[in-house]
């Protein structure tokens, strides 16, 4: 804090011409604010000196000087006030002016903190005021729609899974692309997810060069500062109690899927659909076989009569439905529980401040069994011990337990994989040749794993040995995770312009993996059942020193910082897995085989030297220039080392005599910074040796293969910075505004290079092509109306971001559903174009090119019918056009309300999902009702192709080859405009009198209402809008939508 | 002012101190622990036997899926696609390989054998060029690696071969797929099949079968005799049948009843000490490939998985029931391809897996004979396997194309389920294949059948500058 203090010092000093020797005075007084309430806190000093005090929790305070010295009063959000002594100056009350400009707002930045006026860079601040509007059980979900420039893309509905961020763009194509977050002045390497929202005072983001320059290596894809809240000086304790509780459900229902007759009906066209066309069966024997083989087909019968569907596709009428299993209602919770409580305790004496909190969180998910519990304390303590040192220290703790079911991509219990492949048909219980329940010895049914034996209901052709239902009940999976950081710091002046701090901080991340399955039921019965346990301790130690030099001279200030820094990280990974258990043993140690032992120790290292020059002349013109070198351990020792920096300036403009005239005008600051930085962050320690893993044991015998090929001389990605931007105030800052540009280039991409499969490598990772990110970034915020009692603000932002690749290392790569070639942008789609169905005979076409002949393409295109000659095409983006917020926000009273929106429009979604709902490939599986518009006969005019499993598909000589249908294969068919609006949160409350709430010995009580993703508005026909970065829907279960009441008490 | 200039000396200090401190050997420190580097691996043969051992846990690994997971699983594909086995309908594994839709070039069949094999020849290039340019193994050690390596290089273009063309005689200049001798970022043309057998898996062969003994370190290991067994399952391919003869008679060591032990045919298969088999790989609780042991996961139908694998019953039919190898049982009370199912293969996690045995080579000897004019002595071998099978056995009485007949069902009969037989066999003699009523699919295949072909997969397409598609269009 004092070096703060100092920084306002020099800003605000008149340069004193001499020297006074005067006598000694003690100045006794009390400072309020504008309404006459005490203020704590306060900061009171000598100018020219660290010398000074703070105010007590009356606002009193007491300082011993010489007269004609002058005694400078400043607190955050408070005009500062200066006063001369004279020799009868002995009581000197002071009001502070709240200050309406945001202007002397002061800024965690890189290494330490910056008057808002001051920053050159662009740096977006979110304060708890924001994120208590939300209910965040990962903060960084609490930038999304808040932030401009930042891109916040959730992926299933697992309380407290990481979102995707990128800030401005995605600036690598391999290495990480995440920005690096930086906890109280440390760079953090936990997961958001282990930071209580509660607990945080701001969350900065820092977008451009100039402000991340000083990170350097790790500041390439932005950076965000969270800064924990902290006590006061001199104020009595507060003690905070907080508690919400609310109840979840998925913000977005699933896709609809058809019932069990219309299974049986659509199945029926479909195998005897390929009978006809395939073996060449006329339609009523194809219709008979169908008839005759859909049960065998499926596996199982759910009727009473073995001949469910006749040959001329009519139901039998004396059938009777014996179960007809609702997935979704087995897998997903009606509804789930949050529950989040806390209490804090913040304050502090004349030389120390303290705050503590305890945040415990529950949080079910939308699937059964699916749950986060976590708790999170933290303990900050800063110390005073004498006007020239400080010291302090960040404590935290937190615990998760977390039971996370797949819910995001495939696998056997895949939640909702489950639901969109397992149809009705199947029943969760085992049944009999008849389809009467088979019973275990005490009476219960068992559960049904599709491996049994017999002709029917018995052997099931999908997710064959194992039941999801099952699976809550035999298995259990969960991770448990102890997260301690701890920081401590010492900050010394000295020789009046320079102060030195020098920070420790230690991170332990231990992660416990446990997954069981039943010696019983499932996948391990097998092999009387399995444990798989893991064990991961992730340290990191943060070292960093840090000499200030802070100097007015009239009108010009200098700030320079040296700084030297190492980090380590280190990971020490530790596995085991067993099987054959006795029913009850859930521990590792009643194993009969130990099956597997894994483990390593891997380390990283980071040594860097920084530099940042600061320069202002009379608070108009600011200058700032940083440099950073870094060695990493990532890379080979000739080419560790980077070099990075940083420039910026800035011109406040208002302070102009030529603008004074415009009254209109009451703030204009023009900004713009460039700068190279740097990135590291591969998935690998070492990506530059050629190594062989050790592992590979055969027998007795030790094994190793040769790791995938390197390049040794792989060195930094480097991203130059560009930015420019105009900060705005209108109307005596009632509407206040910003405009930024930005452009970014990254070069040496840490890139894997496709190579061919035939020489054993798929790819290399080296430093190839280069990738351009711009884009524009408005932000408008307005005090639209206040009166009396009423005061209504409303903001919106609004970010466009291009991303093109300027340089790769070939023509083109393809790389799943998308082509990197130069121009394209890194998810843009490149597949197949859907040119409909042919009306004649219900096949589904694609474009392909007519070529010349030479093989070129003449630019004309015609269909085909064989998927294999479709051409792809570049057909959209899975990054949207522009994405943004809104946020109202309204007081009347003791009342208040707040929405906020968030809103992304012009990407494309490619669903994966509603594809494979409208495939007629494999049989049993489900169907949408979309699949009743299919093609019947000829002449039906739809684009919903014939249904069938396999048909004679022609090639371009025209011969005919027997394949897999591909309709639902990737293509447009499946790709749709994807923009979004959704209600992220919206919130009312009302805060009780304070004359009623002191009668109840209580500061403050509030008590308020909250949802969140209460409206979801999407062009989609199903499913989540938000479907992770790339824009491909996978099976993944729907955010959450949580209702709540909550209630907070300040004592 | 004093104390003021002390911290002010102390805080320098302090900060000339962690900067000098930092920098030596600070960034050096880090070192890989779960890996070592190539120096060490090349120093000694011990050393070196390392990677061959990895290469060879490499072959049982757990590559994608049920159906796409090591070797074992290339060969289950291959059992599907005769007429003497029939997987049931809907998206079961291996049902795609059994109608022959999962041929063609975004197909997993294409990419995970490609990708496979082409993984385990730069394992091996690498490894000749390590142990070939090391300065510590002795030279009598060096040939006794390399021919271990070279017969692994040679399995696997053999194998590619089998998979990517049609048969060598049909057209030795055909296309085949890229030669790679030595590591390279470069992704190769395609080449011929002339230049994949002669040029790399004969001479890789001969160098081994020259070189090797018969000692092996365990059994997943490669030996002289496997050497001569691949050798004389290639020039069964080539038409090489002097050689054929030759090897195959020295593969099992010549003497048939040392060679067989038939009570050991209904033990599971699988076992690898098993002394009917010349080379498998073996699975242990700690070092297996789970479910993904093919085909006892989807043939098992007593303690498999999958159980989506049945007998033709015409098949079953061909056994006696004293026959050793009559493994089949009525698994449903139906006429249909639910009846039958067979006990050959166990399921178990430490189920090993087969590669070759001594009745293969018996037959391959006896089939070398015939072709080589030398009738009466196929005809008596072949009867003393058929004998050692099935006490109850009559010598035939077939004669010229009827005896090759009786051989090359004789084949199917000992070697089903073990690496496509029907389907090799089909494809080496350039038959076709037909299958009857029991199936639910009919998919009959004409002599060359392009169905006999898997395409050459969309990625190495899209990477490799030097193959276009125009590689696969031959096929259609």
């Amino acid at each position: 804090m004092n070096r703060k203090f100092t920084r306002l010092l020099t800003l605000l000093m008149v340069f004193a011409a001499h020297i006074v020797v005067a006598q000694q005075i003690t100045i006794t007084g009390r400072v309020t604010d504008d309404t006459g309430s005490a203020l704590p806190g306060v900061s009171i000093l000598i100018k020219g000196t660290n010398d000074g005090t703070h105010s007590d929790a009356e606002g009193r305070y007491v300082v011993s000087t010489r007269v004609g010295a002058e005694l400078v009063f400043s607190f955050i959000g408070m005009k500062t006030v200066e006063r001369v002594i004279s020799a009868n100056s002995n009581v000197l009350n002071i009001s502070l002016e709240t200050d309406a400009t945001f202007l002397n707002e002061v800024l965690i930045v890189a290494y330490g903190d910056q008057e808002k006026k001051a920053i050159v860079g662009s740096v977006a601040s979110l304060d708890s005021k924001t994120l208590e509007k939300q209910q965040i059980t990962n903060v960084g979900q609490a930038l999304q729609g808040t932030v401009p420039g930042v891109l916040v893309a959730n992926s299933g509905g697992q309380p407290g899974s990481n979102p995707v961020i990128r800030i401005r763009g995605i600036a690598s194509a391999n290495a990480s692309a995440s920005p690096l977050i930086v906890v109280d002045g440390v760079p953090y390497n936990g997961s958001l997810n282990n930071i209580s929202a509660e607990q945080i005072e701001t969350m900065n983001v820092l977008k451009d060069a100039s402000s991340t320059a000083l990170y350097g290596s790790r500041g390439s894809n932005g950076v965000i500062i969270i800064t924990t809240k902290r006590g006061k000086f001199n104020a009595t304790p507060t003690i905070t109690l907080s508690s919400t509780m609310g109840v979840s459900s998925p913000a977005v229902p699933l896709h609809k899927r058809v019932g069990t007759e219309d299974l049986f009906a659509y199945n029926w066209e479909a195998l005897r659909n390929t009978d006809m066309y395939v073996n060449g069966n006329s339609a009523v024997n194809a219709g008979y076989n169908a008839a005759n083989n859909i049960v065998s087909t499926f596996g199982y019968n759910p009727y009473n009569v073995p001949n469910p569907i006749f040959e001329n596709g009519e139901m039998n009428p004396s059938r009777q439905l014996l179960w007809e299993t609702d997935w979704e209602d087995l897998i997903l919770r009606d509804q789930s529980v949050r529950q989040e409580h806390s209490l804090s305790v913040g304050g502090g004496s004349e030389k120390t401040k303290y705050f503590f909190s305890g945040n415990l969180l529950k949080q079910q998910g939308n699937v059964k069994t699916s749950e986060l519990d976590r708790i999170s304390t933290r303990l900050n303590v800063t110390s005073q011990i004498t006007n020239w040192l400080e010291l302090g220290m960040n404590n935290s703790l937190s615990l998760t337990e977390s039971v996370a079911p797949n819910q995001d991509g495939s696998g056997y219990f895949g939640s909702t994989q489950n639901i969109y492949q397992m149809s009705p048909i199947y029943p969760v219980h085992r049944r009999d040749e008849q389809g009467n329940l088979i019973l275990d010895s005490e009476g219960n049914p068992i559960y049904d794993f599709g491996i049994g034996s017999g002709l029917v209901n018995a052997v099931r052709p999908i997710l064959a040995g194992d039941n999801i239902i099952g699976a809550f009940e035999n298995y259990k999976s969960q991770t448990k995770t102890t997260n301690i950081t701890t920081n401590a710091y010492l900050n010394v002046k000295f020789l009046k312009d320079f102060s030195f701090r020098t920070s420790f901080a230690y991170e332990n991340f231990l992660t416990n993996g446990y997954n069981y399955a039943s010696p019983e039921y499932g996948y391990a019965a097998a092999n009387g059942g399995s444990i798989a346990q893991s064990r991961n301790i992730f340290t990191t130690v943060n070292f960093f020193n840090k000499l200030t030099y802070d100097k007015t001279f009239g009108s010009h200030s200098v700030t320079a910082d040296a700084i030297f820094e190492t980090y380590q990280g280190k990971n020490d990974t530790f596995s085991a897995s067993a099987n054959g258990f006795l029913p009850g043993v859930v521990v590792i140690g009643g194993r009969t085989n130990l099956t597997n032992i894994g483990g390593g120790i891997d380390e990283e290292r980071l040594l860097s030297y920084l530099g940042r020059l600061s320069y202002n002349y009379g608070e108009k013109y600011f200058l700032e220039g940083s440099f950073r070198r870094d060695g990493s351990s990532r890379f080979a020792e000739d080419v560790r080392w980077g070099n990075f920096f940083s420039i910026g300036g800035s011109w406040i403009m208002s302070e102009e005599g030529f603008l004074n005239s415009i009254d209109q005008l009451s703030f204009l600051k023009l900004k713009t910074s460039y700068g190279e930085l740097g990135n590291n962050r591969l998935g690998s320690y070492f990506p530059y040796l050629q190594l062989f893993e050790t592992g590979w044991n055969e027998g007795g015998l030790s094994g190793v293969l040769v790791g995938a090929t390197t390049d040794p001389k792989l060195l930094w990605e480097k991203t130059a910075s560009f930015n420019v931007g105009a900060e705005f105030g209108l109307f005596n800052n009632r509407i206040s505004g910003l405009i930024e540009y930005y452009n970014k280039e990254s070069i040496d991409l840490i890139f894997s290079k496709p190579v061919s499969p035939s020489t054993g490598d798929r790819s290399v990772t080296t430093n190839i092509g280069a990738l351009r990110n711009y884009g524009l970034e408005v932000t408008l915020n307005a005090n639209v109306l206040k009166r009396d009692k009423f005061n209504w603000d409303a903001g919106v932002n609004l970010s466009f971001d291009r991303n093109e690749f300027t340089e790769l290392s070939q023509k083109e790569i393809i790389s799943g559903a998308n082509k990197y070639t130069i121009g394209s942008s890194i998810y843009d789609f490149f597949i197949q174009e859907w040119a409909g169905v042919d009306p004649a005979d219900g096949y589904g076409m694609w474009y392909m090119d007519v070529t010349d002949s030479n093989g070129n393409p003449t630019g004309e295109r015609t269909t085909t019918k064989n998927y294999s000659d479709a051409d792809r095409y570049y057909v959209g983006s899975a990054l949207p056009k522009m994405i943004g917020g809104l946020n109202t926000n309204i007081t009347y009273g003791n009342f208040d309300f707040n929405m906020l929106f968030s809103f992304s429009v012009g990407s494309k979604l490619y669903d994966w999902d509603y594809a494979n709902l409208m495939s007629s490939v494999n049989v049993g599986e489900n169907f949408h009702p979309d699949i009743a518009k299919r093609w019947q006969q000829p002449g039906d005019v739809t684009d919903v192709p014939i249904l069938a499993t396999q048909l004679p598909i022609p090639n371009a000589n025209g011969t005919f080859t027997n394949r897999n249908v591909s309709f639902s294969s990737q293509s447009t068919r499946f790709l749709f405009d994807n923009n979004w609006l959704r209600l992220r949160a919206v919130t009312v409350g009302y805060t009780l009198p304070n004359t009623i709430a002191q009668k109840f010995y209580m500061k403050n009580l509030r008590v308020f209402l909250r949802g969140d993703n209460l409206l979801t508005f999407s062009s989609l026909k199903g499913g989540d809008p938000e479907q992770g970065i790339a824009g491909q829907s996978g099976l993944r279960s729907s955010i959450l939508r949580t209702g709540s009441l909550g209630v907070n008490i300040q004592f | 002012m004093a104390m003021k200039k002390n911290i002010f000396k102390i805080a320098m200090t302090w900060f000339a101190l962690v900067i000098m401190t930092g920098c030596a050997d600070y960034l050096n420190e880090p070192k890989p622990t779960t890996s070592v580097d190539e120096g060490l691996i090349y120093s000694s043969r011990e050393a070196a036997e390392a990677h061959l051992a990895g290469i060879t846990r490499l072959s049982r690994a757990v590559y994608n899926s049920v159906s796409s997971a090591n070797l074992s699983t290339i060969y289950c594909a291959r059992s599907l696609k005769g007429n003497d086995f029939i997987s049931i309908p809907g998206n079961a594994w291996y049902r795609s390989d059994y109608d022959y839709t999962d041929l063609f070039e975004n197909g997993i069949r294409s990419w995970f054998t490609w990708v496979f094999m082409y993984d385990v020849i730069q394992q091996i290039n690498v490894f000749i060029n390590g142990v070939t340019n090391s300065e510590t193994i002795s030279s009598l050690d060096k040939t006794q690696l390399l021919g271990q390596a070279r017969t692994w290089r040679a399995y696997c273009y053999f194998e590619l071969s089998l998979e990517f063309n049609l048969t060598y005689q049909k057209d030795p200049e055909a296309l085949a797929p890229p030669i790679y001798l030595e590591v390279t970022a470069e992704g190769k043309p395609m080449s011929t099949l002339n230049q994949i057998y002669n040029e790399v898996i004969i001479p890789d062969l001969q160098f081994a079968v020259d070189n090797l003994d018969e000692t092996r370190l365990v059994k997943s290991f490669i030996n002289v005799h496997v050497a001569e067994g691949l050798l004389a399952r290639v020039y069964q391919v080539t038409g090489n049948w002097p050689l054929a003869e030759e090897m195959a008679h020295r593969a099992y060591g010549g003497f048939v009843n040392n060679a067989l032990a038939a009570s050991s045919y209904i033990d599971g298969f699988d076992d690898f000490t098993n002394t009917e088999w010349i080379w498998g790989m073996q699975n242990t609780t700690d070092q297996t490939a789970s479910w993904y042991i093919s085909p006892s996961t989807i043939s098992d139908h007593v303690n498999g998985y999958y159980k989506s694998l049945f007998v033709n019953a015409n098949f079953v039919n061909q056994f006696s029931a004293t026959d050793v190898r009559n493994t089949f049982f009525e698994v449903n009370n139906v006429t249909d391809y639910r009846q039958y199912a067979t006990t050959k293969f166990t399921f178990d996690f430490e189920s090993d897996m087969v590669l070759m045995r001594t009745a293969e080579m018996i037959l391959i000897e006896a089939e070398a004979m015939f072709r080589n004019n030398k009738a009466a002595d196929a005809h008596n071998l072949l009867f003393a396997l058929q004998y050692n099978r099935d006490p109850s056995a009559v010598k035939s009485s077939n004669t010229g194309d009827a005896l090759m007949e009786e051989i090359l069902l004789e084949r199917r009969k000992e070697l089903y389920l073990e690496f496509g037989v029907e389907w090799y066999d089909a494809k080496r003699l350039q038959r076709g294949i037909t299958r009857d009523a029991k199936h639910s699919i009919i998919v009959n295949l004409v002599p060359n059948d392009p169905r006999f072909v898997v395409y050459v997969p969309l990625e190495e397409l899209n990477s490799n500058p030097n193959i276009d598609e125009s590689v696969n269009q031959r096929w259609q």
